[in-house]
């Protein structure tokens, strides 16, 4: 559970960096996805590893979840707790958010199934418009909506994934523990503002077509 | 003061359970909250009906016999404190109190409130022990051990098995149990040789026994009237990393201590 999320984690944050081109302009933002697309065996690897990683990480939670359900059969009628975080107590519902917006987000911009009308024009240099794919998107009142709710699904289980699979992979050090309780929150915080940026700034206009 | 008590009442493992209101009156300000269960109990024995049965010891806490969700907490509102050592003064007069059980698949209930433990004692016979005898206090200086080795080994040490970590945690895993049994243990030079066998044999017994996972919620940790810190639970995963690397420096099947000598 750790160590799958960790990967997908450190895939977040490069997806992240990468999609921040898209301020750098259309020229910069494209040759970077063509540069994606022009090696496609790592292109491929990293989408197999990627996908099995998610499933991998899918099963184990289901499983998890079950077993943990059944170990209190019987609810408690009061419950109030004292330090459980609400990220920590919504794992699962944030984590199913979260399958959902990955399964749109690929439908949508990496499958082009949802929206197809922002078909694959060449731009000045011969790739692929990326760049005008994703403007053409987040123009859309309802497609910045659904990613922004997808980016709080997203922040809410970052905020306890990384913390906590640092604490199951045993990492403890008096010295440094206030360090790994708040790497999940920054974590979360600048991966979230990264993609967010990018969303309002071409909803906003700053970011032009 | 006077208080509505709503207590879970269960005549049997097997019975169905609910809730029953109580009414406590002239309860003193000064009695501990099993004191105030006491003159409710005896103003139910006068009626001729069943008291409640809960499980107390000491009362001194420090013997981990004494339970109950107070309010949705286990042993109650205040922090690092059993529920003997919880005091009335500590509630409003005329305050609703809800009173449940440790609620777990591995805490299976006997009676009203009171529920087997035994998960517990049997993660510890999987391990929770060093099988040579040491003797009696060593003089000092004889082992050597750094002030902050003893000092982590004294405070996982500090665990009285209560199980409010199990009935706080969302999962109900005795993650901070196991953790604080296996660090106290693996910091001093008597429960170093047998740490390999020990934290996979006690983590065995805790899935047998039923108990959910740790998500590291740290609701345990808030609610261990020891004030257990979860870094031992830290500790506990680095211990059962360390075992699954390596070997163990013992013989594979170890003679039980126990056995008898024939």
């Amino acid at each position: 559970m750790a160590l799958s999320g960790l990967g997908l984690v450190i895939y977040v944050i490069f997806h992240m960096l990468g999609n921040l081109q898209v301020f750098e302009g259309p020229l910069v933002f494209n040759g970077y996805a063509a540069l994606l697309r022009d090696m496609p065996i790592p292109l491929w690897a990293a989408r197999i590893g990627l996908l099995s990683l998610a499933a991998l990480h899918i099963v184990l939670a289901i499983q998890l979840t079950s077993r943990n359900r059944q170990a209190r059969p019987i609810a408690y009628a009061v419950r109030e707790y004292r330090q459980a975080s609400f990220a920590s107590r919504t794992m699962a519902t944030s984590g199913f958010v979260l399958l959902l917006f990955i399964l749109f987000h690929l439908l949508h911009l990496t499958a082009g199934v949802i929206d197809p009308s922002s078909v694959d024009r060449p731009d000045v240099e011969g790739h692929r418009d990326v760049y005008g794919k994703v403007v053409h998107a987040f123009q859309n009142p309802f497609i910045v909506a659904f990613y922004l709710a997808g980016q709080l699904g997203l922040g809410l289980h970052l905020s306890h994934a990384v913390t906590s699979s640092l604490q199951t992979l045993g990492l403890e050090y008096v010295a440094f523990n206030r360090l790994f309780k708040a790497a999940g929150p920054t974590v979360a915080l600048v991966v979230v503002l990264g993609n967010v940026a990018i969303i309002l700034a071409i909803f906003l206009g700053l970011v032009r077509g | 003061m006077k208080f509505t008590l709503n207590i879970w009442r269960q005549k049997g493992p097997e019975e169905r359970g609910r809730f029953v209101t109580y009414e406590a009156r002239d309860v003193s300000s000064d009695m501990s909250f099993l004191e105030m269960l006491d003159s409710v109990n005896q103003g139910l024995i006068a009626k001729g009906e069943e008291p409640v049965a809960f499980e107390q010891d000491c009362r001194e806490g420090i013997c981990g016999s004494c339970s109950l969700v107070i309010n949705g907490i286990p042993h109650g509102p205040d922090r690092g404190m059993t529920t003997c050592q919880l005091y009335m003064r500590r509630f409003p007069d005329g305050a609703v109190i809800t009173i449940e059980p440790w609620r777990a698949r591995a805490f299976p209930l006997i009676k009203d409130l009171v529920v087997d433990r035994r998960a517990l004692d049997r993660i510890i016979q999987a391990g929770g022990y060093i099988s040579v005898h040491t003797g009696g206090a060593v003089d000092g200086n004889v082992l050597l051990i750094s002030k902050e080795q003893a000092e982590t080994a004294m405070d996982a040490a500090a665990c009285i098995g209560c199980g409010a970590c199990v009935a706080a945690c969302k999962n109900a895993s005795p993650a901070l149990f196991v953790g604080a049994k296996v660090s106290h243990l693996a910091f001093l030079p008597q429960g170093r040789p047998e740490r390999t066998n020990r934290v996979k044999a006690m983590l065995e017994a805790v899935d047998r026994e039923g108990f959910g996972s740790c998500g590291n919620q740290n609701e345990c940790e808030a609610v261990c009237p020891k004030r257990i810190s979860v870094r031992f639970i830290a500790i506990l995963n680095r211990e059962y990393l360390r075992a699954g690397v390596v070997e163990s420096s013992l013989p594979a099947e170890p003679e039980s201590p126990h056995a008898e000598s024939t």
